[in-house]
């Protein structure tokens, strides 16, 4: 029972750790093709994005993580203020 | 073909950037600007290397009064930005400083201008003040104003189109106002403006970011 219980514990934290983020960022001040091309250009260059999506109309930035890989809020928020924008919230799915 | 003429030539169809948006983009970004109205033609190069600064190379031939060249490095600061919900507006300062030519005589110039602008996805204002020393040449203060509507709300992927108006006010010009109605057409990272001002000049400006 207990090498089981072991067993499904391991697979568990692999699953986690080689499961993609998606992370949704709602962000101010987005209001034009340039804003949406530095967000995609700055998040294109970090090696854990697989890809990512501005939405204008809905104040998103939805960026996805490739398999095992993450980025914290800390670092999202840098990111985007970086590119010139503020961020009102964070959302992630797994 | 007289050097000036091949100038404007070069500077119209090669060159030509500087369309009254943004003097800064992200981090590692490159913008080309090109404007050719009433002015003359001017022309910016602006590579942004950290968040609130650009620098880059302004190069101006003015027309519709003393026809002067100029050159300068150029100098480009986010003094504010306000992030809204709905909107972005800003303060930026360009500096630039280097030679003005006119008439077989060269000048140290200097010039410096301030924007403040706010853009919702509907709406947009700016105004820009700017202030040019040109050496024995000339000295001389203009603004410029702006406001556009957007008729439709465009995403990103979308063709984004405005409806604009340009004041301008150069007092060292042979017309002091000048009123240019315009239409922007913006496309992901390229935008194109095309208008014609109350002194019977067509404008065309450009600008692309990578």
């Amino acid at each position: 029972m207990q090498k089981h219980l072991i067993t499904i514990i391991i697979l568990f934290g692999l699953t986690a750790a080689i499961s993609a983020d998606t992370i949704k960022a709602t962000v101010n001040g987005m209001v034009c093709g340039f804003c949406a091309t530095g967000i995609e250009k700055t998040f294109r260059a970090q090696p854990e994005v697989k890809s990512v999506n501005v939405d204008l109309e809905n104040k998103l930035v939805t960026i996805e993580t490739k398999q095992g890989r993450t980025l914290d809020d800390t670092r999202i928020k840098k990111l985007l203020g970086n590119a010139g924008y503020s961020v009102v919230a964070v959302a992630r799915q797994k | 073909m007289k050097t000036t003429t091949f100038l404007s030539f070069t500077l119209t169809t090669v060159l030509s950037f500087a369309a009254q948006a943004k003097p800064l983009s992200y981090v590692g970004g490159t913008m080309v600007m090109q404007e050719n109205d009433e002015t003359g033609h001017t022309l910016s190069l602006d590579y942004t290397f950290t968040p609130t600064e650009a620098f880059g190379l302004y190069i101006k031939q003015e027309e519709n009064g003393k026809q002067i060249l100029m050159l300068t490095p150029e100098f480009n600061t986010l003094l504010k930005r306000w992030n809204l919900p709905d909107g972005q507006g800003n303060i930026f300062n360009m500096t630039g400083a280097g030679l003005a030519h006119y008439r077989d005589n060269n000048q140290p110039c200097l010039w410096t201008a301030f924007l403040a602008d706010y853009e919702s996805r509907r709406w947009f204002f700016s105004y820009e003040p700017r202030f040019v020393w040109d050496g024995d040449i000339e000295k001389s203060v203009w603004q410029r104003a702006r406001i556009g509507v957007a008729p439709y709300l465009a995403n990103y992927n979308d063709l984004n189109t405005w409806l604009m108006l340009q004041v301008d006010h150069h007092p060292a010009k042979q017309d002091h106002f000048v009123v240019t109605p315009l239409i922007r057409f913006f496309y992901k990272t390229y935008l194109f403006e095309v208008g014609y001002s109350s002194n019977q000049h067509i404008m065309v400006n450009w600008q692309i970011q990578f």
